[in-house]
Parts: structure tokens; sequence; C-alpha cells
């Protein structure tokens, strides 16, 4: 019997090559479309439709089975209302982290093997030596940034077929076996938002009021935003602030619903040579012990950024920073911190998640501040040992 | 490449792109401009318009040009408007086109049979005083089922008499939506007995976004759109001249090769339907789960190969060009994909995702069970086909229906 495989299919030139691969290799494969959200909002429409088209089209070409599997109600419930929330926070979440994570290689994985599958796949660029978590080998493709909170069990069961190629090997053999989706303009982001946008979509669920932006050095008005919770630090555009140099979005009051700015590209506030972590996830057997003792600690902070060297605070001194630690410490005095538990709001917890803990990282040079709610992945090498949550 | 979706599109003959293309250049002006140019662009586009409407035996002055047969039919309901409190009947059967724009007034429907024509009892029966307006269309989009328009026709005439002779004032119009009709029907308006009728010249070799209504004498419209009051105020906006030119190119043409192209789709169809005819279906022994399950589908037991496959539509009251067929328990999307893999279009009705998921609301009108929808296949014949090419496209479609077959054996 051939070793069979349920390969996630999104219609992509990714996963359409992935199936490719694995017919090659003698697997007996199953195309799925995670049917994930497909509310049609007004004026915004998923390209579902067209991406289950492509994928249907490219599973049946190469004579496989294919199915469609819902999801939409755990994904509304586990991913929408988690991003929801966290915007509702004043932060800017990731969303295809938390659906890799509490879709794909939970809920996908989980019913791929109920069904007798040996492995699932996916046409994520990532490699695994059937126990790590690996960078790809195109390092400008790595997705192993939105990957880092999958669970052990499911990287053991998990091949990504493109993970040892580069994307334009990718294409050309898409090209090659005359499937139309190699010319396919890549999705970006998240499914659901489709092309109107987060902003659009963000409005249609939460409620938003106008509010002042503000210089933050002289505290003077300069304009109204509709939402102080669509602005993310560090943010420079659709501020409409009129011509001249940039400004730059600072502080958000979300009390007060203002939005501070600054022309100082040196302000504090964007600047950062150390970030807390919250949500660890360890990845492998990993603890924050063995984690001290990784040489060459590298971190990653946004996806495609280049990695960047770091430490784990406390991990020198031998002992661990906690959530006391920090509470009442200046580095927490931020608007409205101290007001929220910094740690708990809801998230699924893995076996390895140090949800408890806050963890910082120290940068030897300051870096350009990440959004809080976006991830930190960390890395030895190739390997990817897991990460965390931004905090403030 | 076979092309076998004609009922979806059609393309452009070179005679009439030949038409068309002097419109698009020398000849742009207005027609509303005020000097000779202009008023010469008027004359062509006034000729082409009656040209147009002697194809279904109307004047010029019948027609309003519009953008297409969709927005024909949502003018075509505007009838209703000076009724108020009146209601329109249609069929379930209809395309989406009038089934949404009898929603925004009150609406009933009328029965069809399973071959979708319409039911006249049923239709005396729903005549009610205060229906205004029916719209029925002349030939079926998905089935190519061609209904008895003079038969209703004459239904109206006696209500008509019926309402006078009560000293009921409130009229009732017919309407037709003749997309699907005009290369394959000797379209006589007068003949039909329709007030309102509705052309497409997508359909016909025209160009896309091209469509016409036919209006009878004291039918009163109210225009959609408002401006320059250009096609008797019904419809504002410069007109589309090339579009016109094209549209009366291509009704004239196909008019002229009315029966010779009946006669030659009569033929490939039937190739098509003895090809089909010979599949090998999988035999009822070696699946009895399945077997039950079409069993339970359908009420009669005939034989073994028409559980599978069944041909939509009685061939005697459908276009020559239609073979509507169901291939119960086969993913008609999966087969698609294969015949386009093989050079091989052709269209279902079944819920795929090209059509959002949504299943044909014509299938499921005439009774066919969901296994059915899945499995149907629209094939419509034109101008691209020949018999060479019709007989290669029934063989692939054999084989690939049976490899889909076998393919579900093997699970």
């Amino acid at each position: 019997m051939n070793r069979k495989v349920f390969l996630g299919m999104s219609g992509g030139v990714d996963s359409s090559v992935s199936a490719i691969l694995l017919k090659e290799q003698g697997y007996d494969v199953t195309g799925v479309y995670m049917k994930n959200w497909s509310k049609d909002l007004p004026g915004m429409k998923c390209p579902w439709a067209e991406d289950l088209a492509d994928a249907k089209r490219v599973a049946v070409q190469l004579d496989l089975d294919f199915e469609v599997w819902d999801f939409e109600q755990d994904y509304k419930k586990r991913v929408v209302d988690y991003m929801l929330a966290e915007f509702k926070k004043g932060r800017t979440p990731n969303p295809d982290v938390m659906c890799n994570e509490r879709i794909k290689f939970k809920l996908f994985y989980e019913q791929a093997m109920a069904r007798g599958a040996d492995y699932i796949a996916t046409g994520h660029y990532a490699r695994t030596d059937g126990k790590h978590l690996l960078r790809a080998k195109d390092e400008n493709k790595d997705q192993t940034y939105f990957l880092y909170r999958m669970s052990n069990a499911a990287t053991t069961h998990t091949l990504f077929p493109v993970g040892n190629l580069l994307k334009p090997e990718v294409k050309a053999l898409a090209a090659r076996h005359g499937l139309d989706i190699a010319t396919k303009k890549e999705s970006m982001g998240v499914c659901f938002v489709g092309e109107v946008g987060m902003k659009d979509f963000l409005h249609e669920y939460l409620d938003a009021q106008s509010g002042e932006i503000r210089e933050i050095e002289t505290d003077k008005t300069l304009g109204y935003h509709d939402g102080a919770i669509f602005y993310t630090i560090g943010q420079r555009h659709g501020l409409y602030l009129g011509g001249g140099l940039p400004y730059y979005v600072v502080q958000k009051d979300l009390a007060q619903n203002i939005v501070y700015v600054s022309r100082n590209l040196n302000h504090g506030a964007l600047w950062a040579d150390c970030l807390q972590l919250e949500s660890l996830h360890l990845r492998d057997d990993l603890t924050l012990e063995k984690l001290a003792q990784v040489s060459q600690l590298q971190v990653r902070l946004r996806h495609r950024a280049p990695l960047v060297n770091c430490e784990l605070d406390g991990l020198s001194g031998g002992r661990l920073a906690t959530v006391s630690d920090f509470q009442n410490s200046p580095a927490t005095t931020g608007a409205g911190r101290s007001e929220q538990a910094p740690h708990d709001d809801g998230r699924a917890r893995t076996g390895s998640e140090k949800s408890d803990m806050i963890t910082m990282l120290h940068f030897s040079q300051s870096i350009k501040r990440p959004a809080s709610g976006q991830s930190a992945v960390l890395y030895s090498g190739d390997i990817c040992l897991g990460g965390g949550i931004i905090a403030e | 490449m076979i092309y076998l979706d004609h009922a979806a599109a059609t393309p452009v003959s070179a005679k009439v792109l030949a038409a068309m293309m002097p419109y698009f250049t020398e000849q742009f002006f207005n027609p509303s401009a005020p000097y000779l140019p202009a008023k010469h662009v008027r004359e062509s586009y006034e000729s082409a318009k009656n040209d147009l409407a002697h194809a279904i035996g109307a004047k010029g002055v019948d027609l309003i040009v519009t953008a297409g047969a969709t927005e024909s039919i949502n003018l075509a309901f505007t009838v209703l408007n000076q009724f108020p409190g009146s209601k329109c009947l249609t069929l379930a059967t209809e395309h989406n086109a009038v089934l949404e724009a009898a929603k925004s007034h009150t609406c009933a429907l009328v029965a069809v049979d399973k071959n979708g024509i319409i039911q006249l009892d049923d239709l005396r029966q729903k005549l009610s005083d205060d229906v205004a307006l029916i719209s029925v269309s002349l030939a079926n989009n998905e089935l190519g089922t061609i209904q008895p328009l003079a038969e209703i026709a004459e239904i109206i005439r006696q209500i008509r008499q019926d309402r006078l002779q009560r000293g009921i004032m409130l009229p009732v119009y017919l309407h037709s939506d003749a997309s699907q009709a005009l290369n394959l029907i000797d379209i006589n308006v007068a003949r039909l007995g329709v007030d309102l009728l509705t052309l497409n010249a997508a359909k016909c070799g025209g160009p896309k976004g091209v469509g016409a209504l036919y209006v009878a004498h004291g039918v009163k419209l109210q225009p959609i759109t408002v401006g320059g009051g250009q096609e008797r105020g019904l419809r504002s906006g410069t007109e589309n001249v090339p579009g016109v030119i094209g549209f009366a190119q291509a009704a004239t043409e196909t008019k002229a090769h009315l029966s010779s192209h009946r006669k030659q789709y009569q033929k490939m169809a039937d190739i098509i339907r003895q090809e089909l005819e010979s599949i090998k279906t999988p035999v009822q022994d070696q699946d009895p789960a399945l077997h039950n399950s079409i069993i339970a589908q359908n009420d009669k037991k005939v034989n073994r190969k028409s559980q599978f496959i069944r041909f939509l539509g009685n061939p005697k009251h459908q276009l020559a060009s239609f073979i509507s067929v169901s291939f119960s328990g086969i993913d008609a999307e999966r087969l698609i994909y294969r015949l386009e893999m093989r050079g091989v279009l052709v269209s279902t009705g079944a819920a795929c995702a090209a059509n959002k998921g949504i299943k044909s609301h014509v299938l499921a009108a005439i009774g066919l069970s969901d296994a059915e929808i899945a499995g149907s296949l629209r094939i419509s014949l034109g101008s691209t086909n020949t018999l060479e090419n019709v007989h290669e496209a029934a063989k692939i479609i054999r084989e690939e229906v049976e490899h889909e077959y076998q393919r579900m054996e093997r699970k």
C-alpha cells in the first residue's frame, strides 16, 4: 500500500506543485481544500470560489481524490474572533500564525490522521527532519515564521514538498506541467479579508469612534482618525496629515481614543533594544533552561525579515523572568498596560506553551519595534525553536 | 480545442467583426451630433436597428437597445410599475435575470413538467385578475426546452376578452426571454403573440453587452437609466453604434441559415447522444450502496443504464443545439476539468466552485435529485462545431465519463 497523504490545496502554485511532487514520489494523495471563511461582506468577496476551482482543477488533472473540508465555524471561533479581540486591545495580531496552529496543523491534521493518513502535507516553504521544524531552502520564502506554533506531533507527520526548492524552481515545475496557476498572482495575507483590506473588514465587526491625531511632542491636534484600534505603532501611511515629512504613529491611547504621532524617526516608541514575549511556544522538548544553552540564538520579527541575534533575559543570570517580575516594572507602565492581564486572552495552549511567562528578548543593537501582537520566532541555525507573541 | 458551450457565449463571426470595425474608428461620431458625418452614423444605426427588428418581424422603432439581455429583462418588468397591486407569473426554470426582476414585484410561479415545459392548466389556474405580466422564455438556457408561446398567447387573448367582458381594465402582457433562441427558431413577434421580447447579441454570433427589448405598441415602460433621452427615452446613453451594427449583422446571418443550421445541429446532437448511450456505467451488483441510492432517487426501474445516464428535456421540444444530460453518481465538476484537459469545453448545472457552489435551480425545478444535478452536463452546439469535431468530442466525453465511473467503482 502506498503511504496515504492528505494535502492541503489552496489553489496556489505552491500546494499545486506539492501535489505533483507527492504523486511523483508515489504517495496516495488526497487533495483537500480547507474552507475557512466564506462570508461575503458587502463590497468584499473572498476569492475562495476561484481558489477552490483552481485547487480542484489541479487535483483532477493529476487524477487525485479531492475533498472540501469545512472549517468555517472553527476558523471564525479560533482565528477571526481571536484576531478581533486582539485588535480591540489595540494590538496587531497575526491570523496566519493562529490559522496554522489551530486549523491547519490541528483540525486538518487530526481529521486526516483519523482518516488513516500517514502524513499531511502543505505547500508551505519549510522543512522538517522528521522531528524539528527547519527553515526552507529558499530563505526569501521561508514560512516557518507562520508555523512556529504547530505541534510537535503534527511536525513529525507533516511533509513540506516544496521546502527543498526555490520559488523559481516551483514556478518552473508548475509551468512544465502545464498548470494554469503557474502564473497566478500570489495571495498575500488572510483570505477572508480579500482585496478590500483589513481595515474595511474590521469596520464591519468593531465599533470605532473618530478621534484626534495629536503630535506627541506638542500635544497639538493635527487631524482626526476613524478609530484608534486601526492604527499600528510605526505606521506612517493612512494618516492623511498632509504633505511634508511623514508622521509616524508612536502611541495609542485607547481609553481616550487618541492616536499620537511624531515626525521624529528616532522617537523611542519606534525602536527597541528589548521586547517582551508572551504565550511562549517552545518546540520539540525545549525548556527555557535548554534554550539558555543555545549558542547564537536568533529571532525573526517579521515574515521575510532577516534573522537578528538576540539573548533571552534572565538566562545568563540563571534565573528565569516571570510575570510577577515585570508586572510592576517600568517597562510595563505604558498606556493601558497595567489594566490588562499580560498573558491570558483565552488562547488555546499547547503542551509546551509557557503562557504564564513573560520572556524578555534583548538585542545588541536597537531594532525597529515590531507591532505588539505579532510574533517573534526563535532559531538556532536552521532549526525553528519556537517563539512568542510580542507584548507592548 | 472543441467548444461545446455556445449557450454561454459565441464567437463573433468574421463578417460581424468586419461590419463593426469602421464604427470604432472612422465612423466614431456621436449619432446625436449636429454635423453631417454624425448624421450618417445615425442613419447606419437606425438602419441596423431596422435589420435587427426585421429578423423578428418587427420595426426598428419597436426595439429598445440595451446593454445585454439582463437589462432588457429588467426593463420589461417595469411594465408592472404602472399597475400597483398587480402581479406577475413566471417559471421556476427561468434565468436568474427574470427571477430576480420578478422578485421586486409580487410574483407567482407556474408549474413545469419534467422536461421543463410550462403546465398550461396551471397557468390558467394562476391567471387571476391581478396578473399583469407573464414572463416565459422562448427557450430555456440550461435545457434548451422550447415553450409553447403561441399557446400561452392564445390563453392570454382569451383572458383579455374575459376581463373586458367583466369590465376589468387591467391588461395582461406576455414577455419572453428569447436570448437562446434567435439562431435556431424563426422568431416572429406577431406569430408568437408576445408584447415584450428580449434578445441577446452574444448568443448568436454578436458582441457581448448588447441586447434589445421588443416593445409592442401601447405597452408602457419606465426607464431604468435616465439622461439624454435616447431609445425613446427608455434607455438613455449614447448609442452603442458598433454593437448594434454587429448585432444586426449577426441576426441577419443567423436568420439566413436557420434551417440548415438546425439540421446540422440535429445530426451532431444525434452523434453525441449515440456515443453517450454506449457509455459503460458501473455494474449495479458491484456496488449495492450506490445502486440503492440511485434506485431510491429514481422511482422508475428502467434498464440499468438509464439509472445512471439520463437525457434531460424532450428533443421534440428542445433547441436542436442542446444536449442536457446527467451522469448520476459522477462529479460533473471533475468531469469538466478532465474534459478541459483534453481540449473539450462544456458546462454543468452542478453546484461547482465556478458558480460559487450554487446548484442549478433549473434542474432542481424539473425534479432532478442532488446526485443527478451534481452529475449534469450541458452541451450546446454552435458555429464552431463540425461533424468531425463533434465526433471527436463525443468520444472524449465517453472516455472521461467512463474514467470517472471506474474511479468511483474503485472506491
